[in-house]
């Protein structure tokens, strides 16, 4: 911002060191803006806030940016004391003023997540490239990914097949389409490789579904028998019911 | 005197205007806690999008300021200079090679390579360093490893950007030529990234190597807060059948991306986390957004303006654009 612009000053140097150190406006704004994101960071880290925006592999970036945030503002606070007059003018004073308007914005909102929204927005899993190998998709429990994952491969795709008939319980939100008939739903869940921009949604149709029971983006618990059919992933559900939004709402490839 | 002095102090912000900016973002936060605009959906997707892309991407725009704070305090500029030895035509691939030492953002290099060029470095090669260096420099090749991490094109798009990077740099270097230091830039430009000195005696490193950070911070980090706006408006809005439709046409998918990185202005530091998300493109579409953006954006086209003769924009644009596309296109044939 300002402290990047160097004005030469009409006063001859001797005068300047003669001056005592006084505190920079723009030294100390600059500290105050770097100190909102730092307590930012912190309060992502110590509330768990962090699940909503990131995936679990790139949540280390919220506790070190914590610490170099903190650092850099401490750093900056230390030389604050000028004899340069160093004022901060009044266009950079808003453009910080922007820069601290998201760490406003997301401590003041309440945790939310991704829902039925932009779900048609996003691509499906399968597109995406992640590949989750067929010996994964064969054998445990099977999850979410591993039933999107498996049509990105013939043997994925194989390996899914095999499994048709087992009983599995999946969790995720409730998606409706304006072609899903009334006893059925999509079952959603978002996967998230780095951050919220990337997600990509993971999703089973789920039939024999009480009619009017489940509003779109409500959470629920299906479990029931799995049918692959192609490269479409059925759930003939024995039982829905209503759940609490997980901790960690999105799933990590 | 009075006269000459007053509107230069009427741009000065006051305690008044310390006020006005708090109460701002204090009115910002309750309006938010009253309305809960969360409700609407869009508003909820838009605030995710926006904040993960911050969250995501600001350790890595500090990373990066840290890093130039740290070269700007602790490597003599000399080192480079180095490279005006060379035979010519070695120049300009040692000028982009050069970059790999310089983490620095595309705003910072802009001042490098001037200066560079008026010590006697070849200005083309100085303009080869100043492209190469946002793209090739270790913080962005790290950055783009993590945002890419786990996906099949993870290593295409690490060493794609790297090379590319270099190719496009180089290029551009030698479309310009031999022309001379004056006749490629304006003799008195604005510099917009020298730091402060106390007037009579320099500041004690240490305190030079924080203001650096924390200008660099604050300088990046407003691009960085409008880039997510407008890549989360993007995000929210854009139907995904137009996505579908342009991503999968070949050669205007990779000049929509390009368009794209140049609107969207990002930090060279972070955009490999927000070319990610472009998921509906291909790995080349995407390439060709990680390498054109940090050579040409909006807020570089003010600095170029204020730094080089007129016409190096256009050149500039027309080079890298060009050799971009043609690059990305064969790659498109391969990779997709």
């Amino acid at each position: 911002m300002t402290d990047t612009v160097v004005t030469p000053s009409p006063v001859p140097a001797p005068a300047v060191l003669a001056r005592p150190r006084r505190v920079s406006s723009s030294r100390l704004a600059g500290a105050a803006v770097l100190g909102a994101w730092a307590v930012l960071f912190w309060w992502l880290l110590l509330t768990g806030r962090q699940d909503f925006y990131l995936s679990t592999r790139t949540q280390w970036v919220v506790p070190v940016g914590a610490t170099l945030l903190t650092m850099a503002a401490l750093g900056r606070l230390a030389t604050v004391r000028t004899r340069e007059r160093e004022p901060v003018r009044r266009r950079d004073a808003w453009a910080m003023a922007a820069v601290v308007a998201p760490v406003v914005l997301m401590m003041a909102l309440p945790p939310a997540t991704l829902g039925q929204y932009s779900a048609g927005k996003r691509s499906s899993f399968a597109s995406v490239g992640v590949v989750t190998s067929a010996s994964d998709i064969g054998s445990g429990d099977l999850t979410l990914v591993d039933v999107a994952a498996g049509q990105t491969t013939p043997e994925g795709e194989a390996a899914l097949a095999a499994r048709a008939g087992e009983r599995v319980t999946f969790v995720g939100f409730v998606t409706r389409y304006d072609d899903t008939p009334a006893d059925e739903l999509f079952l959603t869940r978002y996967v998230v490789t780095c951050c919220v921009a990337d997600a990509t949604i993971a999703e089973v149709r789920v039939v024999n579904v009480t009619p009017g029971a489940f509003e779109p983006d409500d959470w629920v618990e299906v479990t029931g028998a799995i049918y692959p059919i192609g490269r479409e992933v059925i759930v003939n559900a024995e039982r829905v019911v209503g759940v609490d939004r997980p901790d960690r709402p999105y799933l990590t490839p | 005197m009075a006269q000459v002095a007053a509107p230069r102090r009427a741009r000065e912000a006051t305690p008044r205007t310390a006020v006005a900016v708090v109460a701002a973002l204090v009115a910002v936060g309750l309006l938010l806690q009253l309305a809960e605009p969360q409700r609407v959906p869009w508003v909820q997707t838009f605030f995710l999008v926006f904040g993960s892309l911050l969250v995501q991407a600001l350790p890595f725009v500090l990373v990066g300021a840290l890093a130039s704070a740290l070269i700007e305090v602790l490597l003599p500029v000399g080192t480079l200079e180095r490279l005006a030895t060379l035979p010519k035509p070695l120049q300009l691939p040692a000028a982009a090679l050069a970059g790999v030492a310089m983490p620095i953002c595309e705003c910072g290099s802009v001042p490098v390579a001037r200066r560079l060029a008026s010590k006697g470095l070849l200005p083309s090669a100085a303009v080869t360093f100043m492209l190469a260096a946002p793209v090739v420099n270790p913080v962005v090749t790290a950055s783009t490893f993590v945002a890419y991490r786990g996906r099949e094109a993870m290593w295409t798009m690490v060493a794609g950007r790297f090379l590319l990077g270099l190719v496009v740099a180089v290029t551009v270097g030698w479309v310009i030529g031999a022309v001379s230091r004056d006749g490629l830039m304006k003799p008195n430009p604005e510099d917009r990234h020298v730091h402060t000195v106390e007037l009579g005696r320099p500041e004690p490193r240490w305190r030079r190597f924080f203001l650096h950070l924390g200008g660099d911070f604050l300088f990046m980090g407003r691009y960085l807060v409008l880039g997510a706006t407008f890549a989360a408006l993007v995000q929210t809005f854009l139907p995904a059948s137009w996505i579908s439709e342009v991503a999968a046409m070949p050669i205007v998918s990779i000049a929509a991306m390009m368009l794209l990185a140049s609107l969207l202005s990002l930090c060279s530091e972070s955009d490999a986390f927000i070319a990610a998300s472009f998921v509906q493109f291909g790995s080349s579409a995407q390439l060709a957004f990680l390498v054109f953006g940090p050579m040409v954006d909006l807020k570089l086209a003010t600095l170029y303006a204020g730094t080089f003769r007129p016409g190096f924009l256009r050149t500039v644009v027309l080079a890298a654009f060009g050799t971009t596309l043609v690059a990305t296109m064969w790659l498109q044939v391969w990779i997709g």
